[in-house]
């Protein structure tokens, strides 16, 4: 017969415990849950513009989103940093480029635009 | 597993609730089978082998029964559970008559069936936990007793098919059911009582 898998009771009982507790926890969400996705769905149609900012030595790469019929609606995020402005612009150039609708679907990406280190 | 080794091991199971481990020699496995002791030997070499076979295939089935612990949030889970018990206990009859010489003949058996027990108790008492916390089940009224109502219905599950046959008396699934019920329903609150009536026992609402 061959040696059967076993677990310690004590450990048993607390994987019980874990699956009784699931039915506690795990309820279904409301609706206002996903508000998040419809709140911010007017970015997916918005002019997009980055600017960089010099901060603690570092550049950080913001976009602003503007609705695109009514721009007072607008949204600033700031997406990462770099210490190259080189660097930053090229990457806050893509950013741009991959947040914005491309309407005409002409974005490509240079791969050296990007001066990968591979050490 | 093939259809031969299939049938061999539900002609002994057959064989072993009829007349007990002990008692069943490999020519009758054969018999029941309907091939020769060669042949049976081809798949099984010695009555050993037989017995661990089917002992494996019955740890395998409680496996498959104590994995439905809480697969729905309601009363009727543990219903379907006692369902599936009930059909266990029923097929492998022979586990009481030879729980006893097992130890001599089979040691290393007794142990698993040992580990099944915690485990099933385990589950009973975790259900009723669950139960009261869901609101279903008044909290316990005294210490100790919500332990006590765990090995009652423990034993309930275990022993009731042999008892029924000690009486000579019909194994029937839903009086099997009812003396599991029965242990539990003096505890039910308004709201466990009303889960109960639609749920489990929709056929008894007037």
């Amino acid at each position: 017969m061959k040696p059967a898998f076993t677990m310690p009771p004590d450990l048993y009982a607390k994987m019980l415990d874990g699956l009784s507790n699931l039915f506690f926890t795990e309820k279904l969400g409301l609706d206002s849950d996903m508000n998040f996705y419809r709140d911010d769905f007017w970015l997916s149609d918005a002019a997009v513009i980055e600017y960089l900012q010099l901060r603690k030595g570092a550049w950080e790469i913001n976009l602003l989103f503007a609705h695109h019929k009514t721009p007072l609606k607008f949204l600033s995020r700031r997406i990462t940093s770099h210490s190259c402005p080189k660097r930053a612009r090229t990457m806050a150039f893509y950013m741009r480029r991959l947040a914005a609708k491309d309407q005409r679907g002409t974005l490509s990406v240079d791969i050296n635009d990007l001066h990968l280190t591979l050490n | 597993m093939n259809s031969t080794k299939q049938k061999i091991l539900e002609a002994a199971i057959r064989l072993f609730n009829l007349y007990g481990v002990a008692n069943v020699r490999l020519q009758q496995i054969a018999d029941e089978t309907g091939i020769s002791v060669g042949n049976l030997a081809y798949h099984f070499k010695n009555k050993e082998a037989i017995v661990s076979a089917v002992y494996e295939s019955l740890f395998d089935e409680f496996s498959q029964i104590l994995s439905t612990f809480l697969m729905s949030p309601k009363l009727t889970d543990f219903n379907h559970q006692l369902e599936h018990y009930h059909r266990f206990f029923s097929k492998y009859k022979f586990y009481l008559i030879d729980l006893f010489e097992l130890d001599r003949s089979y040691p290393g058996i007794i142990e698993r069936w040992h580990q099944f027990v915690r485990k099933m108790m385990l589950q009973i008492r975790k259900r009723l936990d669950y139960n009261v916390q869901r609101g279903v089940l008044m909290p316990e009224p005294a210490p100790g007793i919500y332990d006590t109502l765990t090995n009652n219905i423990w034993m309930t599950i275990v022993f009731w098919i042999p008892q029924q046959i000690l009486k000579g008396q019909s194994l029937n699934e839903e009086r099997f059911k009812q003396s599991v019920w029965s242990h539990i329903s003096p505890y039910f609150t308004r709201q466990g009582l009303d889960e109960f009536v639609l749920e489990v026992e929709p056929s008894k609402i007037p």
